[in-house]
């Protein structure tokens, strides 16, 4: 807590750093009568000194506290005795952690010798000191800076022009972080797919019918046939995904139409909220549902009906996602319906058509392009939904079309062979890395291809 | 108006920020055992966690469930307090695994084997009563069976259990058990197929002549939707049973105690699952549990040694302790002394030569 | 010519008049029915959940008469309270009432209706105050789970004594305990104090909470001004060109991308490259700012985006810069805006489990955690553990869980219909 202490000063230091630039600016352009002779507002004098005092001090601290532990722990490892020194970097690390614990007060392992207490002692002396260095180093360079800022501070000085470049630069920051992200995942997932498609070529797992990852869990077994072909997970995922989109569609898209066309104010303010709860509901609660209400429900419904069903069907599972999915495609049609301009409703509605003849030959086609950007969004959440997957639909790659039999996803895949008990170099933990590469590059290719049909199709009205 | 609140909202926003940047930089050893490793011990290994900390003054051990090949993963990554201390297992450590945690440097490691688990088929209380031989499973659930003549194997060719047996029901055989990456599902091939699949003497002789041809045969299970994978969430699998009477499903006999009066247990080559009958080893079908420790670790890591003692004590795992409540079946006292023994003395694996 | 079409026209139009006015009802009722398919679902859901989860915000209590002994208790003289045998108190307290069980098994039964918690609550009780040494008092004690679970009738006594878990005798002593009023059932407010346990009667959401709610500070901390900064550069001042189109598609694409794959990425560069310890709520809280944050980018984007050009057109036309028209004028009418999509994605974080099973957060926990770095769990992780509990007793906890996840939920989803009214005004 002591460095949130320093963080505090640090803060409360820019913002007396904020009042005496604001100050000195207006003094310097004696008197606020004759602010009109800043080039700047008194405000942003004010920001400017505060920058300086905040930023280079918070950038030494953040720098300190990373490098800080590794200091000290090399210098209480400088003054173990030669026997402990030799140890593997692994002990090292071990006894270090001991050493942290009796320094801490927490409780200690095995015996405490004088060595440990030793080192305890200077560890705490070590972190003091540092701590003291700290607190007058940040301080000082808080000061130093801030008080330079001020002196800098003249009628002529473009204090407007330095804060907005600053600021900018953050902005800029923050939007390239996003692009972060994409490398991020990228790299954490490609270098295991490739080694992955070093044992597994990449034609057998692209076009290979047959999924299953049988092959041994330990070396002295035979592992029978261990076949990675990923068609019938993309088609298990895309049967699961039809059977959503078939419920969300049309509910989700009448639901739109029905709240901003027909319903009263009152009515469309309390259920679009009630269906929003839909989406906010957590997917592990979705999939025990899934798998133990309404999987028993279709399974009974489609024995009476005399048709087979397996207790694990793609139905339950695209049932219950279809329904998470409603609020998605009825919120984003509905913004897509709104958006359509006010004139052109009115001019069908006064020629003589019915609401739904304005809905249907007017309205829809003009909000199409928006529409079918959700429904590609709520394509690519049913894709990549996991937990009702996990839950309700089981884990057989099944290569069918028919929904009352089980299938399986590739996020379930993905899951299933992480937590796995296999051995975890082997090509079945791996494949799970293939997988996710492929899971993000066909999103990538949805949202490229929404992107493409709003930019293509969208109507400019305004 | 908006504009204070949005200066209220900034202001909260980097407070909040300051009091994060504070506590994610707080130094501090690692003061617990850390465990992780396969979820068919999870259970046992969490028990035993519990009443460790709260008995003891030191903290409650952490446990992950990971799976056992991840959990033997993160083990053998090294040795540190970044490391866990104990890797749970519901199978041996395989001799890769043992050689790769030693190029990391964990050197030592101590096995300890903390009892039995077994693998029950079961249904629902209204499906019928079933006794099967572990041929029944074996022809119900491969991929291939044998045809006439001796070896000649077609397709799994068997609808319904009257097909496999002219003495069990006309049912349509569905069972739902464990994925192939799982260790129960690889146990149950080792014991329950196997064990039926050499029953058949052509396919038994294949044995010596062509190793691999014989496991290949007696160790794949039917792929054509007989055969359910389920994932290995076993509480699901039950209420799945009760669900539809008509199938059978495979899991660890901890879930058959605790649902006695949802699901009941095929008995298999004429023993019925009960604590006894898999303690006695007259079930046929059951596997040991594992834990592996960092010899390393012990005495630096606060409570690993504390942890181990109430592991292998006899209120724990003896025939009248606690896990044994939990559903885990003890070993002999003999072994259990034995082991227990090793433990206290560190004793650690030896890495074979290859 | 004209006269005669025109009557043609009007006659067409008015026999085809009722056929629409059918279409026209028949599409109203589809609306009608659909957007009531949501809603009932909703309500059924609702029931079930209530159904199950309410009865374990009810815990049973065992009355007995706890005699602190001193010779457990202080069997050298002095009180030891790291090695006394507490349950030996608890056991013989519950053995007083039945006098008359003797034999070894019988008393190994008996001693099965409390729960290990009574020792722990003895424990503290003396460790509070020590001058109760030698003392009789009366507790009230949890009872063990499968007591519990015969009160609330999910176990069924008629079935057969090897079908449930508590056997004849058993059930003869709970009866007998109901019938001298020592058998009481109060609120569970262990649900609400403690962290995991593996003994349902003690198991509770504290540490599971407190996970959560570390992770969505962080989250909060994060997503929303890195959020808010990006969408403010991206709506306000980045050039158009193909840089900023790729970012654009590059958010987009981050919004749907699979939440298992966040997971990936966050055991890859915060654990394995940052080396941040697993289980930490510090990792979880990245990861799930990275999940949220292209949501918000997105919805504070369309927050800015319907502030009206005439608002950014005075303010330029009165001279402020750039900078001071985005900051003090746009940013403001957007704010409520932004609040809503920062609130929508907080509640996605808060139900979000699937990345989490990846970076180590499926674990037992029992200690609460007190920072961003100690090992924690999450809500929704923890009724994924819960779930795959063998024990009874865990079913219905799982659904109070659920119950009390939903309803920090709800609360969230109405702070955002609140916002939103504030932001749905008509230019």
């Amino acid at each position: 807590m002591q460095i949130t202490t320093l963080t505090l000063i640090i803060a409360a230091m820019a913002a007396g750093a904020f009042y005496f630039g604001r100050e000195r600016s207006l003094s310097v352009a004696s008197g606020p009568s004759r602010m009109q002779t800043l080039h700047s507002l008194p405000g942003y004098y004010g920001y400017y000194t505060a920058i300086w005092a905040l930023l280079p001090a918070m950038g030494l601290l953040l720098a300190w506290n990373l490098i800080e532990p590794r200091v000290i722990v090399g210098l209480i490892v400088q003054g173990l005795p030669d026997a402990e020194q030799s140890m593997s970097p692994g002990e090292l690390n071990l006894l270090i952690n001991n050493i942290r614990n009796l320094a801490n007060g927490d409780i200690v392992s095995g015996e405490v010798g004088t060595v440990l207490q030793d080192a305890a002692a200077r560890y705490l002396e070590y972190a003091n000191t540092g701590r003291w260095m700290l607190a007058v180093l940040t301080i000082g360079l808080a000061t130093l800076c801030a008080s330079l800022a001020w002196r800098r501070i003249t009628p002529k000085f473009r204090a407007r022009n330095h804060v907005e470049r600053v600021i900018s630069g953050l902005l800029i920051a923050a939007s390239s972080i996003a692009i972060l992200t994409t490398i991020g995942i990228v790299m954490s997932v490609l270098f295991e797919a490739i080694r992955f498609f070093r044992e597994v070529p990449l034609s057998e797992f692209l076009f290979g019918l047959n999924w299953s990852p049988q092959t041994a869990i330990r070396a002295d077994q035979v592992g029978s046939s261990g076949s990675f072909g990923a068609v019938p997970l993309f088609t298990g995922t895309l049967l699961i995904t039809g059977i959503a989109m078939f419920i969300a569609v049309p509910v989700g898209l009448m639901t739109a139409i029905y709240l901003a066309e027909y319903s009263s104010a009152r009515i469309r303010t309390i259920t679009k909220p009630i269906l929003e709860i839909l989406a906010g509901i957590p997917t592990v609660v979705y999939g025990f549902f899934a798998a133990l209400t309404v999987a028993p429900v279709v399974r009974r419904a489609g024995e009476s009906m005399g048709f087979e069903v397996a207790s694990e069907s793609a139905l339950a599972a695209g049932l219950v996602m279809g329904i998470m999915i409603i609020p998605l495609v009825s919120s984003l049609s509905d913004d897509a319906i709104n958006s359509v301009p006010r004139a052109m409703r009115d001019g069908a509605l006064a020629l003589g058509s019915t609401r739904s003849e304005t809905m249907t030959k007017v309205i829809l086609p003009a909000a199409l392009p928006g529409i079918v950007g959700g429904i590609l969004l709520a394509v690519s959440r049913a894709i990549g939904e996991t937990m009702i997957v996990v839950m309700a639909a089981g884990l057989s790659a099944n290569l069918t079309a028919n929904p009352l039999e089980a299938v399986t996803t590739v996020t379930v895949q993905i899951v299933t062979l992480l937590v796995g008990d296999q051995e975890f170099d082997s090509a079945k933990t791996l494949a799970a890395f293939a997988l996710g590469l492929m899971l993000f590059l066909i999103t990538l290719g949805l949202n490229v291809l929404g992107i493409y049909v709003v930019r293509k199709y969208r109507e400019e009205y305004d | 108006m908006a504009k204070r609140s949005m200066r209220s909202v900034i202001v909260a926003s980097t407070l909040a920020s300051i009091v994060i940047c504070g506590d994610a930089f707080a130094q501090s050893g690692r003061d617990y055992v850390y465990i992780v490793g396969s979820s068919t011990v999870y259970p046992f290994a969490t028990v035993v966690a519990e009443r460790f900390g709260r008995g003891s003054d030191f903290k409650t051990p952490k446990v992950e469930s990971t799976g056992s090949g991840g959990g033997l993963k993160l083990f053998c990554d090294g040795i540190g307090v970044d490391y866990p201390d104990i890797a749970n297992a519901s199978r041996a450590i395989k001799q890769s695994e043992l050689a790769m945690c030693a190029s990391n440097g964990v050197a030592e490691v101590i096995e300890v084997k903390i009892g039995y688990d077994g693998i029950v088929v079961a249904n629902a209380i209204a499906g019928r009563e079933i006794s099967l031989s572990r041929q029944d499973i074996f022809l119900a659930l491969a991929k291939e069976v044998p045809g006439g003549a001796d070896g000649d194997l077609i397709e799994n060719p068997y609808q319904t259990w009257q097909d496999v047996n002219s003495s069990l029901p006309a049912q349509r055989i569905e069972v739902l058990g464990p994925p192939p990456t799982s260790g129960t599902r690889d146990a149950f091939v080792e014991l329950a197929m196997e064990g039926g699949c050499k029953t058949i003497p052509w396919i038994a002789a294949l044995k010596n002549e062509d190793g691999d041809k014989y496991k290949a045969v007696c160790h794949t299970i039917r792929e054509d939707g007989k055969f359910i994978e389920a994932g290995e969430n076993d509480n699901l699998i039950v209420q799945k049973l009760e669900a539809n009477p008509s199938a059978f499903g495979i899991f660890g006999f901890s879930f058959l105690d605790q649902n006695a009066e949802k699901v009941k247990g095929a008995a298999i080559d004429g023993t019925v699952p009960t604590f006894d009958a898999i303690a006695d080893g007259s079930y046929p079908v059951s596997r040991p549990l594992y834990f592996y420790v960092k010899k390393a670790h012990v005495d630096v890591i606060p409570g690993l040694r504390g942890f181990l003692r109430e592991f292998t004590s006899e209120r724990a795992w003896g025939e009248e302790g606690y896990l044994s409540d939990r559903g885990l079946i003890p070993m002999p006292t003999v072994e259990r002394k034995a082991v227990a023994n090793a433990v206290s003395q560190l004793t650690p694996l030896a890495v074979a030569e290859k | 010519m004209s006269g005669e079409s025109t009557v043609t026209t009007r006659s067409k139009v008015e026999r085809s008049l009722g056929k629409r006015r059918r279409k026209e009802s028949i599409f109203r009722i589809l609306g009608i029915a659909s957007t009531l398919v949501g809603v009932l679902f909703l309500l059924v859901f609702f029931w079930t959940l209530i159904g199950q989860g309410s009865s374990a915000f009810l815990q049973t209590f065992i009355e007995i008469e706890v005699e602190f002994s001193e010779d457990i208790l202080a069997p050298a003289g002095e009180l030891d309270l790291a090695y006394a045998d507490f349950d030996a108190i608890a056991r013989n307290a519950l053995r007083e009432k039945f006098p008359d069980v003797t034999s070894r098994s019988e008393r190994r039964e008996l001693n099965q209706l409390i729960s290990v918690g009574a020792g722990y609550q003895i424990k503290d009780a003396i460790a509070g105050d020590p001058d109760l040494l030698g003392t009789t008092l009366l507790m009230q004690v949890p009872a063990a789970a499968n007591v519990d679970m015969v009160l609330k009738e999910n176990i069924d006594r008629n079935l057969g004594e090897d079908r449930r878990p508590i056997s004849d005798s058993q059930l003869e002593w709970i009866d007998a305990l109901i019938a001298d009023g020592s058998l009481v059932s109060k609120f569970n407010v262990a649900l609400f104090t403690n962290g995991d346990s593996r003994e349902p009667e003690l198991a509770g959401i504290r540490g599971a909470l407190m996970g959560s709610f570390y992770m969505l500070l962080i989250t909060v901390a994060l997503a929303f001004p890195i959020g808010a900064a990006a969408a403010i550069y991206l709506e306000e001042f980045a050039p158009k060109n193909r840089w900023s189109d790729l970012i654009e598609v590059n958010i987009n694409n981050l919004a749907a991308v699979p939440s298992i794959v966040f997971g990936l990425l966050g055991l890859a560069v915060f654990i394995n490259w940052m080396s941040i310890p697993r289980s930490a709520p510090l990792v979880g809280g990245l990861v799930l700012s990275l999940l949220t944050l292209p949501v918000i980018i997105i919805a504070a984007r369309a927050a800015i985006k319907a502030v009206p050009p005439s608002i950014r057109e005075a303010a330029l036309g009165l001279g402020a810069s750039k900078m001071q028209v985005v900051f003090h004028h746009v940013m403001p009418l957007a704010m409520p805006g932004m609040l809503t999509g920062t609130i929508i994605g907080m509640s996605r974080a808060l139900g979000e489990s699937a990345p989490l099973l990846m970076i180590g957060m499926v674990a037992f926990i029992v200690d609460v955690p007190a920072g961003f770095s100690d090992p924690a769990t999450a809500l929704p992780v923890q009724i994924y553990l819960w779930a795959d509990s063998p024990e009874r007793a865990f079913a219905e906890r799982t659904s109070a869980a659920i119950i009390v996840l939903l309803g920090f939920l709800l609360v969230m989803n109405l702070a955002a219909v609140i916002m939103r009214k504030k932001v749905e005004r008509k230019w």
